[in-house]
């Protein structure tokens, strides 16, 4: 792992190894804690593996009601089988398959409708704002705004597949490729090399781009 | 721990794939990215830690068994097809339909019980289920729910599931 090789000086603060802000370790030990009655675990279980679940959802593109539902309801059965999870050190891969099941559900019954809205046309950018984004505010930061924007077009405009799997990569902190696996049922082993093909895709158009 | 992957395209120990980008620095500026343009919205977050009111290590939980829109077979043209699902813990089975018009369903074996619609861990809706099991309420779930069953001695609740 390289730390420090992050030029933007406004988010190091996010955790930077994989299996960062709740060390994947301390998993199996906060869902106990949890079982045991301790809110403060379950809060620390939220913080670090809800932008995972989020993650899975956005990477299946769905519109902003049924993400916010799957969202919901991952969460809502995490806390009724707590105490029963078999393996409590796994639980983010626990739910990032939850999540993925629920998806795929929502997606099937999508297409079994025909509703005629497509979730991709639906699908946009958080207008909440927090407070990195109103950092960006600041015209100091306008040209890191511009970047990152490029960056993310670039980004979105990814094939199907590479853009599901860094959507679920850059989650944070990063999820383990076991989580991964879960979240997008592809082989553990597939991981890294897809991981690398990708990222070098969207360097490649970045690069095209002149960006960065 | 992305080296425990050898493919087509080694990376070194230090992240530079062999073409010389750094895949990490990279990874590290969409998570970046994603942070600011796509985080997880704050009412989402709390909802997930108000979520902790739903654990009951004392309930049994009824696992969905049968789900209509994964395991039956649509009908070509239909609209509007209710929803069918069934719910199991041991000997008992709960089987639920929900329509736009509200939820129906029953407890089998048939027996009398207290059921509240939960939509979340602040909204309970009772319901009673009469001495055939049969119960149904005219407030169609919307979003998550679960039903949270008293019959005979025991709590029995659905698994979380959106409608």
């Amino acid at each position: 792992m390289r730390v420090g090789t992050v030029p933007s000086a406004a988010y190091d603060d996010l955790p930077y190894t994989r299996g960062g802000a709740v060390d994947r370790a301390d998993v199996g030990a906060l869902v106990q804690s949890a079982v045991d009655g301790d809110a403060a675990a379950w809060k620390a279980l939220v913080e670090g593996l809800s932008p995972l679940v989020w993650s899975v959802v956005r990477a299946h593109r769905l519109n902003d009601a049924d993400g916010h539902e799957v969202y919901q309801t991952v969460w809502f059965r995490f806390a009724q089988h707590l105490g029963r999870i078999r393996e409590p050190e796994k639980a983010g891969s626990w739910l990032a398959s939850t999540a993925r099941h629920e998806c795929l559900k929502v997606l099937k019954s999508l297409r079994r409708l025909t509703v005629t809205s497509d979730p991709q046309l639906l699908d946009r950018v958080s207008e909440d704002r927090t407070p990195e984004q109103s950092l960006l505010d600041s015209e100091e930061a306008a040209a890191e705004t511009e970047r990152i924007r490029w960056m993310w077009q670039e980004f979105e405009e990814l094939g199907d597949r590479c853009r599901q799997l860094l959507r679920v990569l850059m989650a944070s902190p990063p999820p383990s490729y076991q989580e991964v696996s879960a979240a997008l049922g592809i082989a553990v082993g597939s991981i890294g090399p897809l991981r690398q093909r990708c990222l070098r895709r969207l360097r490649a158009r970045l690069d095209a781009r002149g960006a960065l | 721990m992305h080296d425990e992957a050898t493919g087509e395209e080694p990376v070194g120990e230090d992240g530079f794939a062999d073409d010389g980008f750094d895949v990490e620095l990279l990874e590290e500026e969409l998570r970046q990215a994603a942070a600011i343009l796509d985080p997880v919205p704050p009412q989402l977050r709390q909802i997930a830690v108000e979520a902790y009111a739903l654990h009951d290590l004392d309930a049994r939980i009824a696992e969905l068994t049968f789900d209509s829109v994964v395991d039956a077979i649509p009908v070509r043209g239909a609209t509007d097809v209710p929803r069918m699902l069934t719910f199991r813990a041991g000997e008992v089975t709960v089987d639920v339909e929900v329509t736009a018009q509200g939820l129906m369903g029953q407890v089998l074996p048939p027996q009398q019980a207290r059921i509240e619609v939960l939509g979340g861990p602040q909204t309970a809706t009772p319901v009673m289920a009469d001495d055939m099991g049969r119960f149904s309420s005219d407030a169609p779930p919307s979003g998550p729910f679960a039903l949270r069953l008293r019959t005979g001695g025991e709590i029995v609740v659905t698994e979380w599931l959106r409608a």
